[in-house]
């Protein structure tokens, strides 16, 4: 066996590095169909505060983070109705709140370190209750997804068509957006906050240079960003570097070597 | 329509000032110079905060720079903090690069800076001189770090020469009531050398090795002859990345390491990782750099906290 794999925590990163691989994409596909890649982001720094109020009132922070970046959600999908042309800036509103309120928090956590934790991930310090957490809340965000498989797509490609259709586009819209604060608050335990959008949007970027239909789209991303996770890994085991950074940058060198390949391609041909 | 928006906008924005005003004012003003006959000290925090204390007696009012609890490392002093140290007498600090706002503070406040003084200095010179008393004999596990570890008064040989500098900023400041604080020190030089004769007998425990989570225990290692493997760097905000976990586990392994220890005020995660991964078990050991809410309920001082130190210590190596 592999000396990485004889150590229990690195056991526990695998596992949890490609379940998340696994729903981040998913979600992320949707994101870029959008055009709302900084959703992510957005929710993203505002679970953050949800990470320091956590830590404020002793319940676990990453239950604070879903919390608090899904009534985040909720919130940009409410400035997103009001301002229906400047959906940006629902996204820049609630992430400066975010962030402000997870500025004046944290002040106040003793201990700041666990805080500090969340900004890049401690992928290689995983409990088990987290790690069933993780597991959780993907097996539900990927049940979640698989059923609204078609919808998800409808909505994202033409919104005021799938209503015509007949397609219930608040409710699909309302589930989305909690999914993506679900998913986004798990992995900011694992790769981080500042990171983890990069993860929904780098993949879904690769596979659309390939992908020839939605589902294709889907599975290309997701095989990306597994290959993404577990190359990041291992480079950053053997290279001594930190492991949700390594991850993040695997997939924009992968992005940047596809980019030119294809262009120089395409000037060939 | 337009110009009553525009009225709108304006009539909010001068009620929020106005408001923050108010709040302002109804703030009680500690910070306000009130008729004091006493000097008032600053200490940045925990350890030269509590030797201040010791130190003054009731002939000064010492207050605590950076608030109890917080992680002195990343903390950073809010206006209202520098207004407070403007009003002061004196502003003692542990120095070495440890409180990294130090000079821009000091600079900023230019001729309304109170004197300040590097409690650290005299170890410094003492740290610098060739013969400084360090056992030399020893392997060392890992000594390629060319970073200053700060954290002296974990080893109470040194922390003895921080109280006695404070005690003589103290004496340099406050002249007429100089026969006190000779006394206090005194006092206190006896009650480090005790501290210092049980540390003495931990090198005496079979194991030499201990595991901690931030690299702060460098100069009690080096003063009891024992040898620190940190799973993290010089501050306890760093995370470790994968190699460094194994490699810790390694050596843990090869040590015979039964205990992890861990810091209440950082966090414990990474501490229990290890743990988990050689069968050992966690226990806390404080770099002192403030007191757990339970500790200051007991009314623990630096003494009381390093006697536990000694006991974690003492159990880790037998």
């Amino acid at each position: 066996m592999l000396e990485i794999f004889a150590y229990d925590f690195m056991q526990k990163a695998f596992l949890a590095g490609i379940t998340l691989a696994v729903i981040i994409p998913c979600i992320g596909v949707i994101i870029v169909l959008r055009r709302l890649p900084m959703i992510g982001d957005a929710l993203a720094h505002t679970s953050l505060a949800g990470v320091a109020a956590g830590l404020l009132l002793g319940i676990n922070p990453v239950a604070g983070a879903i919390v608090v970046s899904m009534a985040a959600a909720l919130c940009i999908e409410g400035i997103r109705k009001k301002l229906p042309k400047y959906a940006e800036l629902s996204i820049a509103v609630t992430m400066s709140a975010g962030i402000g309120l997870a500025g004046i928090l944290s002040g106040f956590t003793s201990g700041s370190g666990s805080f500090n934790s969340f900004l890049f991930g401690s992928i290689v310090s995983i409990d088990s209750f987290e790690l069933a957490l993780v597991i959780a809340t993907s097996l539900v965000v990927l049940i979640v997804f698989l059923l609204l498989y078609k919808e998800l797509f409808y909505v994202a490609l033409d919104e005021s068509s799938a209503r015509i259709s007949g397609v219930p586009v608040g409710f699909v819209n309302a589930v989305f957006t909690l999914l993506t604060a679900a998913c986004v608050s798990i992995a900011s335990r694992t790769v981080g906050a500042l990171i983890v959008s990069s993860l929904m949007v780098i993949p879904v970027t690769c596979a659309m240079q390939f992908a020839k239909s939605y589902r294709q789209t889907v599975i290309f991303s997701v095989l990306f960003a597994v290959c993404f996770t577990i190359a990041g890994l291992f480079l950053s085991f053997y290279l001594d570097l930190r492991p949700g950074a390594t991850i993040v940058l695997t997939g924009c060198v992968v992005l940047i070597a596809i980019l030119i390949t294809r262009n120089s391609k395409r000037k060939l041909g | 329509m337009h110009r009553l928006g525009a009225a709108v906008v304006m009539k909010l924005s001068l009620t929020l000032i106005f408001s923050a005003f108010l709040c302002a004012c109804a703030v009680p003003a500690s910070t306000t110079a009130v008729v004091r006959d006493k000097p008032v000290i600053y200490a940045s925090f925990y350890p030269v905060y509590d030797f201040a204390k010791k130190a003054a007696g009731d002939f000064a009012e010492v207050r605590c720079f950076i608030p109890d609890g917080a992680e002195p490392h990343d903390w950073e002093p809010s206006p209202r903090d520098i207004a407070g140290l403007m009003g002061a007498d004196l502003f003692l600090y542990a120095g070495m690069g440890f409180e990294h706002w130090v000079d821009s503070v000091l600079s900023g406040l230019g001729q309304d800076a109170p004197p300040a003084v590097e409690t650290s200095l005299a170890i410094q010179a003492l740290l610098a001189s060739p013969d400084d008393g360090r056992e030399h004999d020893g392997h060392h596990i890992h000594d390629d770090h060319d970073h200053h570890d700060s954290h002296v008064w974990l080893s109470p040989r040194l922390a003895k020469l921080q109280f006695a500098a404070v005690c003589e900023a103290l004496k340099e400041i406050d002249p007429k009531n100089a026969g006190s604080y000779d006394e206090a020190l005194k006092k206190h030089l006896a009650e480090f050398d005790k501290l210092d004769d049980e540390f003495k007998a931990l090198s005496l425990l079979p194991k030499k090795v201990i595991v901690v989570t931030h690299e702060a225990f460098g100069y009690l290692c080096r003063d009891y002859g024992l040898e620190q493997i940190s799973i993290a760097g010089y501050s306890p905000e760093d995370e470790p990345g994968p190699a460094r976990m194994a490699q810790v586990t390694r050596l843990a392994r090869e040590n015979g390491v039964t205990v992890v220890f861990y810091e209440e005020l950082s966090s414990a995660k990474i501490a229990r990782t290890v743990a988990a991964e050689i069968g050992a078990k966690t226990l806390p050991l404080s770099p002192l750099e403030g007191l757990t809410d339970e500790e200051r309920e007991n009314g623990d001082d630096y003494f009381s906290v390093m006697r536990k130190n000694h006991a974690a210590l003492k159990e880790a190596l037998s």
